[in-house]
């Protein structure tokens, strides 16, 4: 099955208080690509997925998904994403096994368990994610990347807390998932090691 | 995610977090049980307020129960997938309220022949106390569930949410103490029932779609 993404965001202002986040923005996503969001601290680059997501207000612009106006049918945009926070909203009583069951239930347990093994947590399947590290507990979101079937992947900060090896395991992924198709929205304060992104420049106003 | 999977997380989350539920179910019992203590022991004082006691102790665990309901999907993001997931946030909230309802209302029924004895409350009427309960912790549950919502991103938000709930509240109390005392006084209490029946579903009807729109507004 061939992904398809089509994300068209056309003049966008954002505002936050009363600070602009952005102004007059103007970009795209689609199959294939990969777009990275840069900017400062604070520029607001997780305001912009959150406003894609439909969570902040648009003061103006418009953000299309498919050729239909999300602000108007966001279902589409819904169900054909796969949204990563900075809180990739991990429980810790949970075992990263239990974690992955609920936000993958279709999934067989032959798959979550390999899912788990992609990002190293064959071990720690069945201890709560309580005990795990920083990195271990976003290898635990980021596993659900393997699961998944969702053309459009929107990453708030993915590698943070990873270490070397596994940063470069998740750009691997996002590079199969580019070439199935897919497209995959990020935002890193890293330099990407092996892929080249379209870069989405924030800059505060 | 879907709602099964959403369930089941929640009541596995609600087991390997015994200690709240047992905490608030203490609490039941230790409430009840300082009446006796602390007030007068005698059947003759009892026995006409057990219904009042009772239920005064049920509102406040149910309030220190539902008080921090949403803090911990706050702080973890939960919220957020929540929205993302493009399931219906109000069912993902009945679900929650539900598995919460089940956690602390079942072991409170069960103790509850046991102090009701030490109150003095006479068998004929416990059927109406537990009646009562059944039908009136649903709204107390829900209601308790929008101030959660409308709080969870203040950091201090326990007090503002006792001063918004508890108002809310006491329609649910003074109609369930009413029924018992009517059944105490042999009087029937279909209608005091229903009326705590009715504010249960006007409760289920309003409150999740209310705490839905809450923690849209929470997380930005
Ligand atoms: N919950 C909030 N309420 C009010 N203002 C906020 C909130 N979160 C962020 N802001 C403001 O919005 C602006 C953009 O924040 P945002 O989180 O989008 O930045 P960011 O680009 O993702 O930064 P970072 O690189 O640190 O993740 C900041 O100036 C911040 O002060
Ligand atoms: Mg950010």
């Amino acid at each position: 099955m061939q992904k398809s993404v089509n994300l068209q965001v056309n003049q966008l202002y954002l505002e936050r208080g009363d600070r602009d986040l952005c102004q007059d923005l103007t970009f795209s996503v689609t199959s294939g690509e990969l777009v990275r969001v840069a900017g400062e601290n604070g520029a607001g680059k997780s305001s912009l997925m959150k406003a894609l997501l439909g969570w902040l207000p648009i003061e103006s612009g418009q953000i299309e998904y498919k050729g239909e106006d999300v602000t108007v049918h966001r279902d589409v945009l819904l169900a054909d994403q796969l949204y990563l926070g900075h809180t990739p909203g991990i429980k810790t009583v949970l075992t990263p096994l239990e974690n992955l069951r609920l936000y993958c239930p279709e999934a067989s347990l032959q798959a979550l368990e390999q899912a788990l093994e992609h990002v190293q947590l064959g071990p720690y399947a069945d201890i709560p994610a309580a005990q795990l590290s920083a990195g271990q507990k976003r290898r635990v979101a980021l596993a659900r990347l393997w699961l998944t079937d969702k053309p459009l992947w929107l990453l708030d900060e993915p590698f943070t807390a990873l270490d070397h090896a596994g940063v470069l395991a998740l750009e691997a992924h996002i590079k199969t998932h580019l070439d199935s198709g897919g497209a995959v929205m990020l935002t890193t304060h890293q330099t990407l090691l092996t892929l080249s992104a379209k870069t989405v420049e924030l800059a505060a106003a | 995610m879907n709602y099964t999977s959403f369930f089941k997380a929640e009541w596995l989350s609600l087991l390997r977090r015994k200690q709240d539920t047992l905490n608030a179910l203490l609490f039941f019992v230790m409430v009840i049980t300082l009446f006796p203590l602390g007030v007068d022991p005698s059947s003759e004082f009892l026995a006409p307020a057990a219904g009042g006691i009772i239920w005064c102790a049920t509102a406040l665990s149910v309030l220190m129960a539902v008080e921090g309901l949403f803090k911990e999907d706050f702080n973890d993001g939960s919220l957020e997938q929540w929205l993302a997931s493009g399931l219906s946030v109000s069912v993902l909230v009945l679900l929650k309220v539900l598995a919460q309802w089940l956690m602390v209302m079942v072991p409170l029924l069960l103790a509850l022949p046991v102090l009701a004895q030490m109150l003095f409350l006479p068998w004929s009427s416990l059927l109406t106390v537990m009646g009562s309960l059944l039908l009136g912790t649903p709204a107390l549950f829900l209601i308790g569930a929008i101030g959660a919502a409308l709080t969870v991103s203040l950091r201090r938000g326990a007090v503002l949410m006792l001063l918004l709930i508890l108002p809310l509240y006491i329609p649910v109390i003074i109609f369930a103490t009413g029924a018992i005392r009517a059944a105490q006084l042999q009087m029937s209490v279909s209608g005091q029932l229903a009326i705590l029946a009715a504010m249960s579903i006007v409760a289920l009807a309003l409150a999740p779609v209310m705490t839905a729109i809450s923690i849209k507004a929470s997380v930005n």
